[in-house]
């Protein structure tokens, strides 16, 4: 048995490097891994996501993992109590209540579960004060994070997500990682015919993904505006949107669009998003329904 | 004919499968030059892989044109409407690019092999 000790994350560049190395030392078969959490102080939301990732990884590839709950302080244990991780890990702890927006594992694309996540429990406390119709188009953005995720990711253990309010900073935040292939790996896949192509470096490819409306879909339709729409909804917003897959590093704000090749690696695919919970940073254009639309 | 969409399939226009039934329904009336109404009034949320097969697709044998003149689109919030307008766009390229529609196509092709 081996014990992993889980460190201080918080949600920084380097606390997500955290995370990817952490990928590293359980991604292999048949491991017995004991996760450790003396050293641990504080896990952000996307730590709760991407650990419980990490553990269903472990159990995937035919590896045993446990949680050492007695090292773990009370204030964490009580946070992944509210979050709903440690039931869903099998640990008990009560359902779900405060500032946590509840971990989730989804391992299928059910409309109606992902939809409820999103408006009951991301937006339905009332931290957004929004009206119902603004609610929906919240909803409808972060959904494509979802749907991306699973129409891409091909990720064999699911997605995870957990999220949580930050009521003194006003912001909302949401973390959903898939472990599947990666963005890069679908973007070289798709130009594998093109030689070019093979070398297109991490950031470029998620630079591609973003900009283009080319990605490819079942039953010869196209699409690929997800990340488009994701990211125009973040400028608005004056929101903020992170995505790291494999040594690919995407940051969109309102004044930035960076990508960039990290030195750390993940095969999957972490999406951490932030939102303005401030109305004033809210609209919705007008369109007219009379143009012709093709 | 109209269509009331949130009768069909509901308050949530996501899914693929979902946006089949609608194109399996106009698709036919649109191909014989009838004029078709999509009304979605109380539908709330919408996701491109929905628009995507059901209307986007649309593209694949009919012209621009005549979906301006025999399609009508009804009651969608200004959001779905954004998101429709974006699938549109991304099918016209993809329906108009016949390299990158072979493209796509190798792929899907290799995926349907693969599941």
């Amino acid at each position: 048995m081996t014990t992993i000790y889980i460190p201080t994350i918080n949600d920084d560049l380097s606390d997500f490097d955290k995370l990817f190395t952490l990928w590293n030392q359980v991604n292999d078969d048949n491991l017995n891994v004991t996760f450790d959490f003396s050293y641990c102080y504080f896990l952000r939301q996307n730590a709760v996501a991407f650990l419980g990732g990490l553990a269903r990884l472990i159990q995937n590839r035919s590896g045993m993992v446990s949680f050492n709950w007695d090292s773990m302080r009370e204030e964490i244990r009580s946070n992944l109590g509210k979050s709903g991780f440690l039931n869903s890990l099998g640990h008990g702890g009560s359902f779900w209540t405060g500032n946590t927006i509840p971990y989730r594992e989804n391992l299928t694309f059910e409309k109606r579960n992902v939809v409820d996540y999103l408006k009951l429990y991301w937006l339905g406390k009332g931290w957004v004060n929004v009206s119902s119709l603004l609610r929906d188009a919240i909803v409808v953005t972060v959904l494509e994070i979802y749907i991306n995720a699973f129409e891409h990711g091909e990720s064999p253990i699911g997605i995870f997500s957990c999220g949580q309010h930050y009521p003194n900073l006003h912001v909302l935040k949401l973390s959903v990682a898939d472990f599947g292939v990666g963005i890069p790996s679908n973007v070289r896949y798709f130009f594998k015919d093109d030689s070019r192509f093979k070398s297109l470096s991490a950031a470029s490819c998620l630079k591609w993904a973003f900009e283009s409306g080319t990605t490819t879909k079942p039953n010869g339709t196209s699409r690929g505006m997800g990340l488009d729409l994701l990211k125009n909804f973040v400028k608005i917003n004056k929101g903020r949107l992170e995505i790291f897959s494999h040594e690919g590093y995407a940051l969109i704000s309102e004044t930035q669009e960076t990508f960039m090749n990290r030195d750390s690696f993940f095969e999957g695919t972490l999406v951490n998003i932030t939102l303005q919970c401030d109305e004033s940073y809210y609209r919705l254009s007008s369109e007219v329904v009379d143009e012709p639309i093709f | 004919m109209k269509i009331d969409v949130f009768n069909i399939i509901g308050e949530n226009c996501i899914t693929l499968e979902d946006g089949h039934k609608i194109y399996d329904m106009i698709h036919p009336d649109l191909s014989a030059g009838n004029n078709v109404e999509l009304d979605f009034e109380n539908v709330k949320i919408f996701a491109s892989p929905f628009f995507n097969s059901a209307i986007g697709q649309l593209l694949k044998d009919l012209k621009p044109e005549d979906l301006n003149r025999l399609l009508k689109i009804t009651n969608l919030t200004a959001t779905g409407m954004s998101v429709l307008k974006r699938v549109i766009e991304n099918a016209k390229e993809y329906y108009s690019n016949p390299d990158m529609r072979k493209a796509v196509d190798d792929v899907l092709l290799e995926q349907s092999q693969n599941l």
